[in-house]
């Protein structure tokens, strides 16, 4: 009994299979090996909103030379374990050419070398990872990685007049890209880094790193901290007696931040990955999203997930439905095109080239824009 | 550079990190010395202690700073109290692997606990902070001289405890041989209390002061205890005078290692000489003890 029931679930799978592309041979089939269960299944259901909006705007155009675009979702269930299982699936499931990869760059990294392996195409709209895209040519992101962040903060420690500065990091992934995009975007422009500093998470005491980034008095340090370890490290050097100013990164830009560390955080700078809504790019993608959804609240992402549809569509007009089509066809697709999210021309490393970064101040105990 | 006074903060920052890993080692090693096992849950004491005031300091109750600390100590000293009661005293005659998986155990119930309580973020008492006092170049607040000046009496206070008074008497005695101690007509049970009572009154008044400095978060405790660790084991386990060495020599050598060798290997510092420690000294891990 148990033997036929199986035998029985083998035969009517082979069928699903074996019929679906009598009825999806007119579609272009893109896969989305998206978290829609788990840990992080709260952005998933976020990016798969900003990307059916896309393909439904694509389609009541007339779609990719007269076919639709059907998107294959496949749950990812948040770990990186299910991504590469979700990921292979698609590829020789569906047989996908291109396909969306998962969110969280662990989670894409882990699934990257099997896109590359079959030789698909796969792309990232949030992974900010630095070596996000390393396993290969056919792995891209339409996101700034972190080191653009870097890049930025360099040229803002310039705008400052800073010229001679220590760095202090976090010593983790996202510390390391960004020491290392500041570092040498600073030298490059002709800056002197003065000494280089990582510090472990969630210490309670930071004094003698303190004490060794002001030793010369710089007028200003660079600090790379989360939210916990920069209250901290704001309130020592407050308590120290350290006038500084303090160059940070994204990820001490947080309320709580400033809550924790009160009048210590005061005047601290720093840059962040922005989205620059004021474009009409974003707008009608704003409204769009508006009138499908009911609430103009865009999900974290969601503009990424919208403008990496619309790339792929570009990039399979130009180059055919062909995994080696769209891998070739992308960087030309891209080049100069204007997506909700900015210029999206890739560099050499298949990211982005351009990426606007804004510039964070804490003023009054509120996180502010900086403007110039 | 302005060599001196660097230098001698440096060493004053690792005076007040070396206060607080003494406070936690003391605490640890005489539940050690008393019991015989190391108790892994000490951390969520310490953390638990500085929640203790969070919780008296916040709305409703209120409480200003002078009557919250006693109330906060006296929980903390309640909890540690209740840790031995439900978990070791049923496991007193354990092996020592049994003792040990168990205080792990409920160390990761104390600090999931706490969590679920007030959540994982980072949290402060709201005092304002100022800045330091200088003198000769050196800075120091008034949460870091309460921190030197709290930890001598709490070493001062624990020496009379145990080398001049009676209670003092019977946990030595207790330490050396528990069943002849009871046959000897020592209170046993009265004198585990005491012991667990002011271990937690250590981990409490060491996580408060160190809350005080810096913020509250669950996993406070456990970041420094590892440290506390290393300092029992520099100072000699079950050896009170070991645990306030211990603890000031990682504190020194940590900070002062910072200002010449990468800060992302300050850790490993503390562990290095706790490594070497051991390699010359291996009898410190075993029963016998160093005092």
């Amino acid at each position: 009994m148990k033997r036929f029931a199986l035998i029985v679930s083998v035969f009517s799978l082979l069928a699903c299979f074996s019929v679906a592309p009598l009825w999806a041979a007119e579609n272009v089939k893109i896969g989305a090996a998206f978290a829609l269960s788990g840990s992080i299944a709260v952005y998933g259901e976020g990016f798969k909103k900003c990307v059916d909006l896309a393909v439904e705007e694509i389609n009541a155009k007339g779609g990719i030379n007269g076919k639709k675009i059907e998107i294959v979702y496949e749950d990812n269930k948040s770990n990186p374990k299910d991504c590469v299982s979700a990921v292979r699936k698609l590829i020789t499931v569906d047989k996908v050419p291109v396909l969306f990869g998962p969110a969280g760059s662990s989670n894409f990294m882990a699934a990257a070398p099997v896109a590359q392996e079959s030789k698909v195409v796969m792309l990232s709209a949030q992974g900010t990872a630095e070596k996000l895209t390393q396993a290969g040519p056919f792995i891209f992101r339409i996101i700034p990685s972190n080191s653009k962040q870097g890049q930025r903060l360099a040229k803002l420690a310039f705008e400052l007049g800073y010229r001679q500065l220590p760095v202090m990091y976090i010593n983790n992934d996202w510390g390391l890209d960004l020491k290392d995009g500041f570092v040498t975007s600073f030298k490059k422009m002709g800056g002197v880094v003065t000494d280089i500093i990582p510090f472990d998470e969630k210490k309670t005491d930071y004094r003698t790193e303190l004490l060794r980034a002001n030793k010369d008095n710089p007028k200003a340090i660079v600090n790379l901290t989360y939210i916990n370890e920069g209250a901290v490290q704001f309130k020592q050097a407050f308590e120290m007696g350290v006038k500084t100013q303090w160059l940070c990164g994204s990820a001490a830009r947080a309320p709580k931040m400033v809550e924790l560390a009160g009048k210590a955080a005061e005047g601290v700078m720093g840059t962040y990955p922005s989205v620059i809504q004021d474009t009409k790019e974003y707008k009608t993608f704003k409204a769009a999203y508006q009138k499908k959804y009911g609430d103009d609240k865009i999900p974290i992402f969601g503009d990424y997930n919208y403008d990496m549809v619309y790339l792929t569509t570009r990039a399979i007009e130009k180059g055919g439905y062909t995994a080696e089509g769209i891998r070739a066809a992308l960087p030309a697709a891209a080049k100069g095109y204007k997506g909700v999210t900015g210029d999206k021309t890739f560099d050499e490393n298949r990211g982005m080239e351009h990426a606007d970064i804004g510039i964070w101040i804490v003023k009054g105990g509120k996180i502010e824009d900086h403007k110039k | 550079m302005d060599s001196l006074p660097y230098y001698l903060q440096t060493v004053v920052n690792g005076i007040l990190a070396g206060c607080i890993y003494a406070l936690f080692a003391m605490g640890l090693t005489l539940i050690y010395g008393v019991l015989n096992f190391v108790n892994f849950a000490h951390g969520e004491l310490i953390m638990w202690g500085a929640y203790f005031l969070y919780l008296a300091m916040a709305e409703p109750f209120a409480l200003p700073l002078y009557a919250a600390v006693p109330l906060a100590l006296g929980m903390t000293a309640l909890l540690g109290a209740a840790m031995d009661f439900a978990l070791f005293k049923p496991l007193r005659k354990a092996n020592r692997l049994t003792l040990l998986i168990a205080a792990i155990g409920l160390s990761f119930f104390l600090r999931n606990a706490a969590q679920l309580f007030w959540g994982a973020q980072v949290r402060t008492y709201g005092f304002e902070i100022r800045q330091g006092y200088r003198w000769l170049g050196v800075s120091l607040t008034p949460q870091q001289l309460a921190i030197i000046a709290i930890s001598l009496i709490c070493i001062c206070g624990v020496y009379l405890l145990f080398f001049k008074s009676r209670m003092g008497k019977s946990m030595r005695a207790l330490a050396d041989n528990l069943d002849l101690a009871r046959i000897s007509g020592i209170h046993t049970g009265k004198v585990i209390l005491s012991a667990w009572i002011i271990s937690s009154l250590l981990a409490g008044v060491g996580g408060i002061l160190m809350a005080l400095d810096t913020n509250l978060n669950p996993e406070m405790g456990v970041v420094n205890l590892i440290k506390a660790f290393a300092a029992t084991l520099i100072g000699g386990v079950g050896n009170l005078w070991g645990a306030l060495i211990g603890g000031l020599i990682i504190g020194l050598a940590e900070n002062i290692a910072v200002l010449f060798i990468s800060p992302g290997y300050k850790d490993a510092v503390a562990f290095v000489i706790m490594v070497i420690i051991l390699l010359a000294r291996p009898y410190v891990v075993t029963d016998k003890r160093t005092d």
